[in-house]
């Protein structure tokens, strides 16, 4: 092994005297830019964004964007490790609950110095810019605009002949529809709608009509004992009545379109978000439909609002922040782009591309567009971020809930412990 | 932290001191790789995450001494902690004795003289191979879900089984179940041990007329001792370090109710879902302490159990 051929020398010799005198273009290609950009979501969402990229790609050819792609749960534990590690790839997909958390530690970079000269977005109007904005600089650029969408099953409604809920549908019309659903239906294990008591979303617009929030500008929770102790109540009763998934199939949801009870084929109705419509039909078998969350009745204030789905920040410590700020305008503004990210990822807060899809896209897509603007009338305005601890807090109400649900905690109890849980969570957050 | 020396037959006289010599120098050499990869990556770690254990790390900011309040709030505060703690001990209370009884019920049987015992003894050993996985969990999930075959069974005799793995009262059972399943590789050390007994003493035994029951308390289980010894050792470690299971059938919530919270998943949890990596780091040393007590308790004990055959009474 050691010793080395004459013959094989020579031959080293040659290939780099050959490769001395390669054209230009292939040095080039070596010595391409590369990025790395992040992203959470299901399979659908990873072909359209890598059809985007492509895109992009292909009219930058001295630019490779490689790509990481994962869940939502464990995608905040590798940003987390990456961003410690200083590591965090150039561009990355963040979430309206984490923007100020990463913002105030300084791992993103405020874009306003690339806005408007690489970053120009000055068609999505200023509400939709805003939503990016942190302490008045601009750190994330909306992906998309959603709000909460009820998910029913329109092929087993029509089968059972009874008319899906709409836009005007009260929490206690819903109930009785759900109820009602279970019945006509009449099969073992299936329920009208899935049990919502932990689904935060559902308990913001909840307590959003009754003229509070869920956390205040400080971060406190905004909400009282009792609005959370008539929650569970809620629940509670349309459960025993039957029309709520029962507890320890509820249990089994992860938060995931294939575990979640619409598409297991346990309930006719299910509380998500606009966007995920997509998602949801991908993997259902019945015709899906969407619809705004049960309404407040007289009196009440608009529960749902406007959200961005989805932001997309550049880290702090890339190394080609105008590459990455042009790569951020390509996904938000070229028409390429939107024709192969569609509107998975929510409506476009572009107007000229919301114009130009609207002759493009499919049924799901065009629901979801007539949608957003259905609701235009009955949203209120964006709550402040929601406070570190936030998260937690989801999982303190999913398991005191189940107290109630699975166990045999009745709902004072249930609604005192959780106050006391929220308390102490937020403190330690 | 997962290997355990099997005791030592006999303590030999210590070798004497003597110097380096060229064939030591060697030995670590070809050691290093292995020395360096345990110095960087297990111990290095390990001492860091002693130190974290007193900070409040959370990975994006730089950690900050905090003294002792990570152990305050856990042994004071923290109810979460408890209930992860009474579910570890009553995971590896139940899941240990059973695995150990069945694993040594099996290899008894295969002991007889089965035909074709290698392939069963294969056949048995792959559920400790697979039992760890996540696609044997996934299976799990299936099994004792709502519509599994458990359920598909009982609905047989006009039983309405609820959901077996997200039922707070069954669910911790189901995993001592797949624990006890995984019965192949204490199956296979009792296996090697049962033939290392003389078959002369069953002999003698029957020659003065002692039936099956008495041999086997006579003979075979006291023999057989250092293995049951070293076995124990093992899987309660082992079971005291199960994660995968708890957080594949829960999902990661350790739920309903946090009846299948394991120390392992509210660890990871703690770091990784809250990014409380010193509060984690603590909780990890913990864990590290009680697993270190449980085994230098049954060190101790071992000594009015364990019946070494070269000892002579």
């Amino acid at each position: 092994m050691s010793n080395v051929s004459r013959r094989s020398t020579l031959k080293l010799a040659a290939g780099l005297a050959a490769a001395a005198t390669l054209p230009q273009s292939v040095w080039a290609q070596a010595a391409r830019t590369r990025l790395r950009m992040t992203w959470w979501g299901g399979t659908d969402r990873a072909k359209r964004t890598q059809a985007a990229l492509d895109a992009y790609q292909k009219l930058n050819a001295a630019t490779q964007i490689d790509v990481e792609t994962i869940g939502w749960s464990d995608y905040w534990t590798r940003l987390a490790t990456q961003v410690a590690g200083g590591n965090a790839p150039d561009v990355i997909q963040m979430d309206y609950r984490y923007i100020y958390e990463y913002a105030r530690r300084k791992a993103l970079r405020p874009l306003d110095e690339f806005m408007p000269s690489l970053i120009n977005i000055a068609d999505f109007g200023q509400a939709n810019i805003d939503t990016g904005k942190v302490d008045g600089q601009v750190f994330g650029v909306s992906m998309g605009v959603n709000s909460n969408g009820l998910f029913y099953d329109r092929t087993a409604l029509e089968r059972l002949k009874i008319a899906p809920p709409d836009h005007t549908t009260t929490w206690a019309q819903f109930a009785e529809k759900a109820v009602a659903i279970t019945t006509a239906a009449g099969k073992r294990g299936f329920f009208g709608s899935s049990d919502a008591a932990s689904n935060e979303p559902a308990l913001e617009v909840w307590v959003r009509q009754r003229g509070r929030q869920l956390y205040d500008n400080d971060g406190k929770i905004a909400f009282t004992r009792d609005d959370i102790a008539e929650w569970f109540d809620y629940w509670d009763k349309l459960r025993r009545a039957g029309g709520a998934v029962a507890g320890d199939l509820q249990a089994l949801y992860r938060n995931t379109p294939e575990t979640d009870m619409l598409t297991t084929g346990r309930s006719a109705i299910s509380f998500q978000h606009s966007n995920q419509l997509v998602a949801w039909q991908a993997v259902n078998q019945g015709k899906l439909a969407m619809t705004m969350f049960p309404q407040g009745g007289a009196g009440s204030k608009p529960g749902q609002y406007y959200k961005p789905s989805m932001l997309l920040s550049m880290s702090a410590t890339t190394p080609q922040p105008q590459e990455a700020a042009r790569i951020i305008n390509f996904i938000s503004t070229h028409p390429q782009a939107g024709a192969a990210l569609g509107v998975e990822r929510g409506v476009p807060p572009s107007k000229g591309m919301r114009d130009r899809l609207l002759g493009e896209v499919d049924e799901l897509g065009k629901a979801q567009i007539e949608y957003i603007s259905l609701i235009a009338t009955r949203v209120g305005p964006l709550p402040a971020p929601p406070p570190k601890g936030a998260g937690e807090i989801q999982e303190n109400l999913r398991r005191v809930y189940e107290t109630i649900s699975v166990g045999n905690a009745k709902v004072p109890q249930a609604a005192d412990q959780f106050m006391a849980d929220a308390k102490r969570t937020l403190e330690r957050a | 932290m997962t290997t355990v020396a099997l005791p030592q037959t006999r303590s030999e006289p210590a070798p004497r001191r003597r110097r380096l010599n060229a064939q030591d120098g060697a030995a670590y050499l070809f050691l290093a790789p292995w020395l360096l990869g345990f110095f960087l990556l297990t111990l290095g770690p390990t001492i860091a995450s002693l130190y974290l254990s007193f900070t409040n790390f959370d990975l994006l900011q730089a950690p900050s001494w905090t003294g002792f309040d990570n152990y305050w709030h856990m042994f004071v505060e923290d109810k979460r902690f408890r209930n992860a703690l009474s579910v570890t001990f009553w995971y590896v209370l139940l899941a240990v004795p059973f695995e150990l009884l069945f694993a040594l019920a099996v290899a008894m049987v295969l002991d007889k003289g089965l035909r074709g015992l290698t392939f069963y003894r294969a056949l048995f050993y792959i559920p400790s191979l697979l039992g760890g996985s996540v696609a044997i969990a996934v299976l799990w999930r299936q099994i004792f879900g709502y519509d599994g075959l458990v359920n598909e069974g009982l609905s047989v005799f006009g039983v309405d089984g609820p959901s077996w793995i997200s039922n707070p009262q069954y669910s911790l059972y189901t995993l001592v179940l797949l624990r006890v399943w995984q019965f192949g590789s204490p199956m296979v050390i009792f296996l090697a041990g049962l033939r290392q007994i003389p078959q002369e003493l069953y002999e003698a035994a029957s020659i003065d007329g002692a039936g099956p029951v008495a041999k086997f308390f006579r003979i075979t289980l006291p023999l057989l001792a250092p293995v049951i010894f070293f076995n124990l050792v093992l899987q309660t470690i082992n079971s005291f370090k199960a994660f995968t299971p708890a957080f594949i059938v829960s999902g990661g919530s350790g739920g309903p109710i946090d009846s299948t919270l394991f120390y392992t998943l509210y660890l990871y949890q703690e770091a990784f879902a809250y990014f409380r990596m010193g509060y984690a780091s603590a909780l990890a040393w913990v864990l590290l302490s009680i697993i270190a007590i449980f085994t230098a308790a049954s060190f101790f004990s071992s000594k009015y159990w364990v019946y070494y055959g070269d000892e002579g009474r």
